[in-house]
């Protein structure tokens, strides 16, 4: 009985500290993108070591936002999906924390090592837009043009990695090692943007469920 | 006093088979919990019951002119026809099952007002055919001022969570100031019992229902209930109601499981899609006969064999 | 947006002394719908090949393209833009001589190529970010 009488006077006070704590969230993914980025640019490995250490913090906004949620923020009927959107911006934390050590790891070779640039920065962008789609949401906006936009900043890093996988047959590779990590490595900075356009199309799903 | 008994017995099964219909889609959507639907529940049927609830114990009382006695068996008659349907899982409605025995009883007496009936019938058909309507309109045009006014989702979500609790609330009402005169109506018209008596009495025995099991129907019926969004949720419940308090003013006790049966299918219809389906109408139209039918003919043989 | 951010610098060519039949394959490998030519003697001056040019002037009129070179139906000089341009004058430059893409020079250097989709998505991406930046 308690708790109707809080929602009923101090109306949306969980809900904002869920949504506060979820653009946070999102501002960390993009920070860490940016470090991710400028790590490559100048080949500094202590900053390429702060990604890592993002991710964990990452991770404990994530559990902080759903043990909010499960507190008795926002309707039942909303709280699955925005579990699940939480849980799919915490793979992307994953995927650059995962992806970080392999660049500490291995070398990345010259030819190709614009073009890897480039598929960080477009991961700055793209998240960038995943925090203005956010907003959106929020808002109740009509989220189309800004999902189309991170539709299309999914396409052009799927072009560069199409062309980079194509550019890496031609280096030459000394061991299997070598080529595994530089593999993983490719194959993580691509899969950061597909998993923002999934978190993107949760929020999309957020923003009907409400109409 | 002892008659009084087979009017709590109305009550009681009034209030448990109900219970879902007043708070169940916002039960479903999980906006409130169903400790806290019972308790709201009991208090605001009990001011529907007293506030209005006399309106419709007029049409009730006096379709037949019957004898204490013969009241009693009318309501007993309802009562087990109300249950064995249940059990046989067709809908039942309280108000059908009263008003075919009272004309059942009426019939064997000679008193029935076949005009009143003719009424009253009326009123049935359209009570899920209103419900469907007003929910579309409901639906559609709350929406479109929502969608101009405010969008926030945060502001939303309290929006339909506060909606819903106050919804539920009108529903309780309604469906105690509607219904309350199908349990003890018949006893004001033969005089066993005030007005204000009977208001209190049914209040409490609908009540009664609510508390002991009126969860178990929930959670039967809730299956059958689709996983609404909140707001069709709070469509569904405002348009039951408002349905049940018109009739209400009109003078004659509808069935509050036909109108939230008409609120979904109403708002279904707004997503486009074409919710009537054969087997739903199949079954309200089975229960609009067999519940009046069975009710009668119940009452006609307690009657004749033990009076 | 700026042109530069838009632009593609991967730049795929052909040799102008190829066939048509060669750029066919390179496009269709590449996945893109035009071709910088690289005239053997010049070296800043290059000249595009685009799939168009291709349809209309050899496939269109039934003609083997094997027998003719990528010289005989290219355009030349390839139009092209300081990377410093207004993208809206950019625009105009491309539907004033009709066609699809434009090269971007910095000074006399080939540094990238735009084409219309890029403006195009590039004009989305600023729409979808509203007021927050360009």
């Amino acid at each position: 009985m308690t708790m109707i009488l809080e929602k009923i006077l101090s109306p949306g006070k969980k809900e904002r500290k869920v949504t506060d704590n979820m653009r946070r969230h999102i501002q960390l993914l993009c920070a860490a993108c940016d470090l991710f980025r400028t790590a490559m640019e100048k080949d500094d490995r202590n900053l390429m070591r702060d990604v890592i250490d993002l991710e964990r913090e990452g991770d404990s906004i994530r559990r902080e936002i759903i043990s909010l949620i499960y507190e008795g923020a926002f309707l039942p009927y909303l709280r699955p999906d925005l579990c699940r959107y939480v849980e799919i911006v915490d793979n992307v934390f994953d995927v650059l924390g995962d992806t970080a050590p392999y660049y500490l790891d291995g070398k990345i070779p010259e030819q190709i090592k614009s073009e890897c640039i480039r598929i960080a920065y477009f991961n700055s962008k793209i998240c960038e837009m995943l925090l203005i789609t956010f907003e959106a949401m929020l808002k109740g906006d009509d989220l189309r043009e800004k999902t189309l936009a991170i539709r299309i900043y999914e396409k052009k890093i799927d072009d560069i990695k199409f062309s980079l996988i194509r550019d890496i047959h031609k280096i030459p590779i000394s061991n299997f090692w070598d080529g595994k990590i530089l593999s993983e490595f490719i194959s993580g900075l691509s899969a950061i943007s597909d998993i923002i356009e999934e978190a993107s199309d949760h929020l999309q799903i957020i923003n009907l469920s409400m109409k | 006093m002892w008659k009084v008994l087979s009017s709590v017995l109305m009550g009681w099964s009034l209030g448990a088979n109900n219970f879902a219909n007043i708070f169940g889609t916002g039960v479903a959507t999980g906006a409130i919990k169903y400790g806290t639907a019972m308790f709201l529940s009991v208090v605001f049927v009990l001011f529907g019951s007293l506030l209005e609830g006399p309106k419709c114990m007029e049409t009730v009382g006096e379709l037949s002119t019957l004898l204490t006695i013969e009241a009693f068996y009318c309501l007993l008659a309802s009562g087990i026809t109300m249950t064995i349907l249940t059990y046989l899982a067709i809908p039942t409605s309280t108000s059908q099952a009263i008003i075919g025995a009272i004309v059942g009883a009426g019939i064997l007496s000679g008193s029935a007002d076949f005009s009143k009936l003719f009424k009253i019938i009326i009123c049935w058909l359209v009570t899920p055919i209103g419900a469907i309507v007003l929910a579309y309109f409901l639906h559609r045009s709350l929406r479109y001022v929502l969608d101009k006014t405010i969008t926030n989702i945060t502001h939303l979500n309290y929006l339909y969570s506060t909606g819903i609790i106050l919804a539920g609330c009108y529903s309780a009402y309604t469906l105690g100031s509607n219904n309350v005169a199908t349990v003890t109506g018949v006893y004001v018209g033969s005089g066993f019992l005030s007005a204000g008596m009977a208001s209190l009495i049914g209040g409490l025995s609908i009540a009664l229902g609510v508390i002991t099991y009126g969860k178990k129907v929930m959670i039967t019926v809730g299956k059958e209930i689709a996983p609404l969004d909140p707001f069709s949720a709070l469509v569904t419940i405002l348009a039951t109601a408002f349905t049940l308090h018109i009739f209400t003013q009109i003078g004659v006790p509808v069935s509050s499981s036909q109108a939230i049966v008409g609120a979904v299918v109403g708002v279904g219809i707004v997503g486009g899609l074409r919710t009537v389906s054969a087997k739903v109408v199949t079954k309200i139209t089975v229960g609009w006969f067999m519940t009046p039918l069975s009710a009668g003919i119940l009452t006609v043989l307690f009657i004749k064999l033990l009076v | 947006m700026k042109i530069q951010e838009l632009m593609t610098t991967k730049i795929e060519s052909v040799d102008s002394d190829k066939t048509v039949y060669d750029a066919i394959e390179k496009m269709v490998d590449r996945r893109i719908r035009a071709l910088m030519v690289r005239f053997p003697e010049e070296k800043l001056n290059h000249g595009i090949i685009t799939a168009r040019d291709i349809v209309f002037k050899v496939l269109a009129k039934s003609l083997n393209p094997k027998d003719i070179l990528v010289s005989e139906i290219a355009s030349k000089p390839a139009v092209c833009i300081d990377k410093n341009m207004d993208l809206n004058e950019a625009a105009s430059i491309m539907e004033k001589k009709n066609i699809a893409r434009i090269f971007v020079c910095d000074s006399e250097q080939i540094i990238g190529v735009i084409a219309l989709i890029d403006i195009m998505t590039g004009a989305l991406i600023m729409r979808a970010r509203g007021d927050h930046d360009s």
